[in-house]
């Protein structure tokens, strides 16, 4: 499985409306409740919180990767998000996050999702992606990254 | 030059792969070979074998969740933030090759370390005592040493410099020697209640003449005197307050004190005085004999209870003026690090390649007289190894004995020998260093067997 095979454009948000760490993990999350991947908001909201509380996945050069485990969400989900201001996500490098991929995985996932999710994250290192991620201006365009 | 690194985070989701990745990267910019495990959701992935570990000059561990170091022994370990990883990769990458370096050195810290705290019982609560004299005896011995700059009896003339030295070192520094060590070994065993007690019974021990065996003495029955104590009296709850103020100190402090003058004291000064003058009148083959003791003693543990037995028997003679036995076990105590790192420059095919990279590092220990410096040799081949030292060791110490070298200081390995007064018959002390040096080397080349690769 590849990393393309688990992104969707529905949950796609390239101009992030919040302006601050908790609601910009808010608005994420809605997108996978809306689209109906995770069932309870509340309760992956909360699994999203806890992981930020022991360290901050704001991991600098513009990037933030909040992620929770937890059995309300349904399958293994990408949700890629924007923000065209930037956000304080209280990151490392204490500079604002601009690109955001919420992950959202089951307590007991399969590990070919959960080996795609390590790609994603060894894939943000990388800073010709980061770049492009940036500068994308639709949906297609974040696909042609991991393609 | 090839690392390995683990990373693992308490998802396991994100930063583990992040921290992978940023390590690589910056692993590859600098041309240098790395290998990194991760320890994330999917499990184990890229595993470290044997080998990897084995052939890696340093460990990276970029963990928020715990991962176990049993796996790494003897290597050297680089532990940081996985955050650290992700966000400085290079800076990382960099502190790792420069700990390379001090393996041995690291090694032998971790192994001293790990013997002190291994350290039980009664001889615990003696290295103890030994540990805070130690610095009163390198201060005083020194200080004296200095003031005889001035002539061997300047000091005798009052209001002179040499006599403002004398009172510091010897008035002074010396004559807290054996208090502070019966004070200490005291205090290891009871806590702050042994202290008073133990200093008490020591300063007697000095008064007496009962020297520091006098002061073992006292500081063991003081701190034990003290636990017993502690243990059976009890107190009314309201009155409990007094124990440490008032009960403890005057109980243990009036039993350690009588028993010292009364009962112990004499038979101990007349062990000192036995011992001091049969030191004192030591030469030929008497003194070759004992030195070649006191340096086999030294190599046969490099650092262990034998070697500290020797060493702080020498020690504790210098309060007795008494300076020839410091200067054979500190020369015993140098030579099987230098004689061992002379052997990996002779003979090349006996020594892996690690181990003549210590060698190395083995020189720079040998001549600050750590002498646990040798251990990661003997370890690795203790059989040929422990007996070429001893050798070594035993010829130093029976040289230096031999040549009536007297050393005031009880450390410092080479440094100490520029300073003045500090060893008589410097040449003499030369001489059996690297007499016990090339023993070793020699001893070391002939026994061991050629590496087969």
């Amino acid at each position: 499985m590849q990393i393309v095979d688990m992104l969707n454009e529905k949950l796609m948000n390239l101009d992030l409306k919040a302006k601050d760490k908790a609601s910009v993990i808010e608005e994420l999350v809605d997108m996978l409740v809306n689209e109906g991947y995770a069932l309870s908001k509340e309760t992956l909201l909360k699994a999203v919180m806890e992981r930020e509380a022991t360290a901050s996945t704001g991991v600098g050069m513009g990037i933030a990767i909040p992620h929770g485990k937890s059995n309300t969400v349904k399958k293994p989900s990408i949700v890629f998000g924007k923000s065209n201001t930037g956000i304080d996500f209280e990151s490392l490098d204490e500079q604002p996050s601009y690109i955001f991929f919420l992950i959202a995985v089951p307590e007991d996932s399969a590990s070919e999702h959960l080996k795609a999710l390590s790609q994603l994250s060894r894939r943000l290192m990388n800073k010709d992606v980061r770049e492009q991620l940036m500068k994308a201006e639709n949906t297609e365009e974040v696909f042609k990254v991991f393609i | 030059m090839k690392l390995i690194a683990v990373t693992s985070c308490p998802t396991g989701i994100a930063h583990t792969y992040m921290a992978a990745e940023a390590l690589e990267n910056a692993a590859k910019e600098k041309g240098v070979a790395i290998k990194v495990e991760t320890q994330g959701s999917v499990g184990v992935e890229n595993e470290l074998t044997e080998q990897d570990i084995a052939e890696a000059h340093a460990v990276i561990i970029a963990a928020g969740a715990n991962v176990s170091k049993e796996r790494f022994e003897g290597k050297a370990i680089l532990e940081i933030a996985v955050s650290e990883a992700i966000k400085a990769p290079q800076a990382v990458i960099e502190r790792a090759l420069k700990l390379e370096k001090k393996d041995l050195q690291k090694k032998v810290e971790e192994i001293k370390k790990q013997r002190s705290e291994e350290r039980t019982g009664a001889f615990k609560h003696l290295m103890t005592g030994v540990s805070f004299m130690l610095p009163l005896v390198v201060a005083g011995g020194l200080i004296i040493a200095l003031s005889f700059i001035f002539g061997i009896e300047a000091f005798k003339e009052e209001g002179t410099l040499a006599a403002a030295l004398m009172q510091i070192g010897g008035g002074s520094a010396f004559a807290l020697m054996v208090p502070i060590l019966a004070g200490y070994i005291a205090f290891s065993i009871a806590d702050r209640p042994g202290l008073a007690p133990g200093l008490i019974g020591g300063a007697l021990a000095s008064q007496i003449g009962a020297g520091f065996i006098g002061g073992l003495i006292a500081g063991l029955i003081a701190g034990y005197t003290v636990a017993f104590l502690k243990k059976t009296i009890k107190l009314p709850k309201g009155l409990e307050g007094l124990m440490p103020i008032l009960v403890l100190p005057l109980l243990s402090s009036l039993f350690v004190g009588l028993l010292m003058i009364y009962v112990i004291g004499i038979p101990v000064k007349g062990i000192m005085d036995v011992m001091t003058a049969w030191l004192q009148s030591l030469s030929g083959a008497n003194a070759l004999l004992f030195g070649a003791l006191l340096g086999a003693m030294m190599a046969f543990d490099m650092g262990g209870p034998i070697n500290k037995t020797a060493y702080t028997f020498a020690v504790g003679l210098l309060g007795a003026n008494v300076f020839e036995p410091q200067a054979a076990v500190m020369a015993a105590g140098m030579t099987p690090p230098l004689g061992l790192a002379l052997a990996t420059v002779l003979y090349k095919n006996k020594f892996t390649k690690g181990e003549i990279e210590a060698g190395k590092a083995a020189w720079v220990m040998g001549i600050s007289f750590i002498t646990e410096g040798a251990i990661p040799f003997a370890a690795a081949d203790p059989i040929r190894v422990i007996p070429s030292i001893m050798a070594g060791s035993a010829v130093a110490g029976a040289l230096s004995m031999v040549f009536k070298v007297t050393l005031r200081a009880p450390h410092g390995g080479i440094f100490v020998l520029p300073i003045p007064n500090a060893v008589g018959n410097l040449g003499g002390y030369v001489v059996a260093i690297a007499v016990g040096t090339v023993v070793t080397a020699l001893m070391a080349g002939l026994l061991k067997k050629k590496i087969t690769e």
